[in-house]
């Protein structure tokens, strides 16, 4: 047995060799060819290049799209386009289909980052299967794509998966937001946030914020209304700052619920209505530290208030808890740089 | 007698079977993680964008006497790439110039914090902010242990995830970005750990890691190679299973409020990292909440590893001991109906290999030894047993090296490698029984309940 064990360590020792060996040899390969492609792609940049690339093996080809979309990632407007143009011009957005269809998830996952910054509508029916694949990470990659290559198209065949996939992270698809811009969102998230999904609510109301808030507000105040579900207040509460709708932050700064209390709370600071300074001050003592804390820091929003008149409220504070979170709040007034949840 | 001797031997061979075995089989079992990985660097390696959804982080840097590099790692903390996150410094009474430093280089000033003492703590002195970093806080504390200041970091710090990092710890600028990369992806995760690398012989500027190099040390090297087969890919194949029983204390993040639910760090513990990991899969499966540990396997956390025979044997004697308490403290997840991976496998194969290994591995020389002394064994059979478990250490490094050389590779030179190799082959003529030795010492205190 012993002797089997050694033979083991000693394959895998070759093994460990081979793979250094090749991946020295590739290495110095894409080192050499690198110099030329970071030329091409910077002169690129600049201005449309007509030149060709020198060839570039199959092997070689997923680090050259690498390298690609690395600078592009960072390009805009003509230098972009510029980029894309020198992919077509030289055949390797069809080879980027190809590696597509055949390549390892490696190699898909840089094709369909390639086939998205270069806007290959061809690659549509492609990505579009693989978006709705179970493969989470692969599934995300193709819609990414889906997204720079038709926007509002995309946004529609998607609409389901953003809602219902919990492996489609939040943060991530904000990201993609972001990139698109509140322009072209809003009418997907407005159809979203009306449809008021069952499963999902939690991550469209996540999304809102990316819409433009002219058009998502409306509809997230509505449901102030409609709704008594909390997390659903609470996240309608995020879009009061009127003082028309003051009569919805008061009522909610009683609500069972904490998290609701404190987002009334934080509403109220928004609006900062004078008139809701005993609201505040009931909710300052609050059994929970989050509400005493925003409670407090809206007290700082209100109209008119002043730090001389926050710390006689201090100092006629019955509560110890009160007067420790007012001291807290008028500490950190300079230093409101830094938001808390 | 003859009978006796058999069993024994035959017991002894079968561990050491059984023992390179498991660890071989974890190493497999991170093989898909790994690919992942790999596939997804292209997609990871390229520029950060934020879009402000991602969850906070509290990061909580417990200190005690660390004048010397306290303000250069503080400073690398501050130079983070995460949109949004606070650095809370807990001083636990040191009696050195710590505060003083921090209050120089950080321009601290008293702060009246409002508190929520959600966990019960020694006394807190008084809480600085800095008022050339809004990010940053630094809370002067009387003397409690480290567990005690982890847990004053949680109930002063604002955001729902907090990230327990040791103020020596080398960071990335990435590294809190890749940690917390599971809680995106995630809904259920409550805990993300990092794999701990060794900075002997890097080359480190500023509290930032400029070259990665091999240490000269020779316990040092041979750490490397230890901490690439037991703690990295051993932990990686636990993740693929949901059964990490250890996050680092060195840099891992945590759910709050699923922490302080569970009481936070014990504080008499001697390895209060591993303690409150086991406490949460007990208490969480009690509940019969689904949820989620996950392991980063990508280098974004370096340590200095001990270079000297008393630094290394306080470290694994404290481990050890660590490890048996935690375990033994949290024994009811070993008979829970709902135990998952962590009663069926990772249990078991922590409490028999790692926690009680030692005794095995110990008895195992010496019995073998003494058998053959007293001639009830023949010279062939103690040859073939230490030939076996030599080839099998050796068998189990290699795959950990082949799993480095397929995944990150750190050492790119062939020096370096051939380095790693020579290593794998020596550390099975001394060191690995030098380290069982001293994890039995832990057992052994652990057993007596001598101090930590």
């Amino acid at each position: 047995m012993a002797l089997v064990a050694l033979a083991a360590a000693l394959l895998l020792l070759a093994w460990i060799l081979v793979v250094r060996l090749r991946g020295r040899r590739r290495a110095e390969r894409i080192a050499r060819q690198e110099e030329t492609w970071r030329r091409a792609m910077h002169e690129a940049m600049e201005r449309p290049v007509e030149e060709r690339l020198p060839p570039i093996a199959d092997g070689d080809l997923p680090e050259f799209l690498m390298l690609w979309n690395r600078l592009q990632e960072t390009q805009r407007g003509p230098a972009a386009e510029n980029m894309s143009q020198l992919l077509r011009d030289n055949g390797l957005d069809k080879r980027a289909m190809a590696l597509l269809r055949s390549g390892s998830v490696r190699s898909r996952l840089i094709a369909m980052s390639t086939l998205g910054f270069v806007g290959a509508e061809e690659a549509w029916p492609e990505l579009e299967a693989i978006a709705g694949s179970s493969s989470a990470m692969l599934s995300f990659a193709a819609a990414r794509a889906l997204l720079r290559i038709e926007p509002r198209r995309a946004l529609d065949a998607l609409t389901l998966s953003i809602v219902q996939r919990n492996d489609w992270s939040v943060a991530r698809l904000g990201c993609m937001f972001t990139e698109l811009g509140p322009a072209l969102v809003t009418p997907s998230l407005t159809t979203m946030l009306v449809s008021r999904p069952r499963a999902g609510l939690d991550r469209v109301v996540k999304l809102a914020r990316f819409g433009e808030r002219s058009r998502v507000a409306p509809i997230m105040r509505g449901w102030l209304s409609s709704s008594d579900n909390p997390d659903i207040i609470m996240a309608a509460l995020e879009y009061v700052d009127d003082e028309r709708e003051l009569p919805w932050a008061k009522g909610a700064a009683t609500h069972a619920e904490w998290r609701v209390r404190m987002a009334a709370a934080k509403a109220l600071g928004r609006i900062g209505a004078a008139s809701e300074l005993n609201t505040l001050l009931d909710l300052l003592r609050d059994p929970v530290w989050w509400v005493r804390y925003h409670a407090a820091q809206a007290l700082t929003r209100l109209h008119g208030m002043t730090p001389d008149e926050l710390r006689l409220i201090r100092e006629k504070a019955r509560d110890s808890f009160a007067a420790d979170m007012l001291a807290h709040a008028l500490a950190e007034m300079p230093i409101r740089k830094i938001k808390f949840i | 007698m003859s009978y006796v001797v058999s069993a024994i031997e035959w017991f002894f061979l079968a561990y050491f079977v059984l023992f390179n075995a498991g660890y071989i089989s974890l190493n497999l079992m991170a093989l898909p993680t790994l690919r992942r990985k790999i596939a997804l660097r292209p997609v990871e390696d390229l520029p950060a964008v934020y879009s402000g959804l991602e969850p906070p982080v509290s990061l909580l840097v417990p200190v005690r006497n660390a004048q010397a590099g306290i303000e250069a790692s503080v400073r690398s903390l501050l130079q983070l790439d995460y949109p949004q996150y606070e650095v809370v410094v807990i001083d636990d009474g040191s009696d050195d110039g710590t505060l003083a430093t921090l209050q120089r280089a950080f321009e601290l000033e008293a702060f009246p914090e409002a508190m929520w003492r959600r966990l019960p703590s020694k006394e807190v002195r008084a809480v600085f902010q800095s008022s050339t970093h809004p990010n940053l806080r630094v809370v002067d504390k009387l003397r409690g242990g480290k567990a005690d200041a982890l847990n004053v970091g949680i109930n002063a710090s604002r955001y729902p995830l907090f990230c327990a990092v040791e103020a020596a710890s080398i960071l990335q600028r990435d590294s809190l970005r890749r940690v917390i990369e599971p809680f995106l992806d995630d809904p259920a995760a409550i805990a993300s750990g990092a794999t701990v690398r060794i900075t002997n012989g890097c080359t480190v500027a500023n509290g930032r890691l400029e070259r990665v190099a091999l240490p000269r040390n020779a316990l040092a090297l041979l750490q490397i190679v230890e901490y690439l087969r037991a703690f990295l890919f051993g932990r990686l194949g636990w993740a693929n299973v949901n059964a990490v029983l250890i996050i680092s204390g060195a840099f891992g993040v945590f759910r709050k409020d699923v922490v302080v639910e569970a009481g936070g760090y014990r504080a008499a513990s001697a390895s209060e990292d591993m303690e409150l990991l086991v406490r949460l899969h007990r208490l969480l499966r009690a509940r019969g909440q689904r949820y989620s540990i996950h392991f980063v396997p990508d280098p974004i956390c370096w340590m200095e590893a001990p270079e000297t025979l008393a630094g290394l044997s306080t470290q694994r004697i404290q481990w050890q001991q660590g490890l048996a308490e935690s375990l033994h403290r949290n024994r009811e997840l070993f008979v829970m109906a709902s135990g998952g991976a962590q009663r069926w496998l990772a249990l078991p194969f922590f409490l028999i290999f790692e926690c009680y290994g030692p005794l095995f591995e110990v008895a195992g020389y010496v019995l073998m030894t003494a058998m053959w002394a007293a001639g009830l064994i023949p010279g062939a059979a103690l040859a073939a047993f230490l030939a076996l478990a030599f080839t099998l250490g050796f068998l189990l490094s290699m795959t950990a090296l082949l799993l480095e050389e397929l995944s990150f590779r750190m050492y790119p030179r062939l020096s370096q490698l051939a380095a790693l190799v020579g290593t794998a082959i020596i550390e099975n003529l001394g060191y690995r029984q030098l380290v069982a030795v001293l994890r039995l010492i832990g057992l052994v205190r652990w057993m007596r309940g001598k101090a930590i």
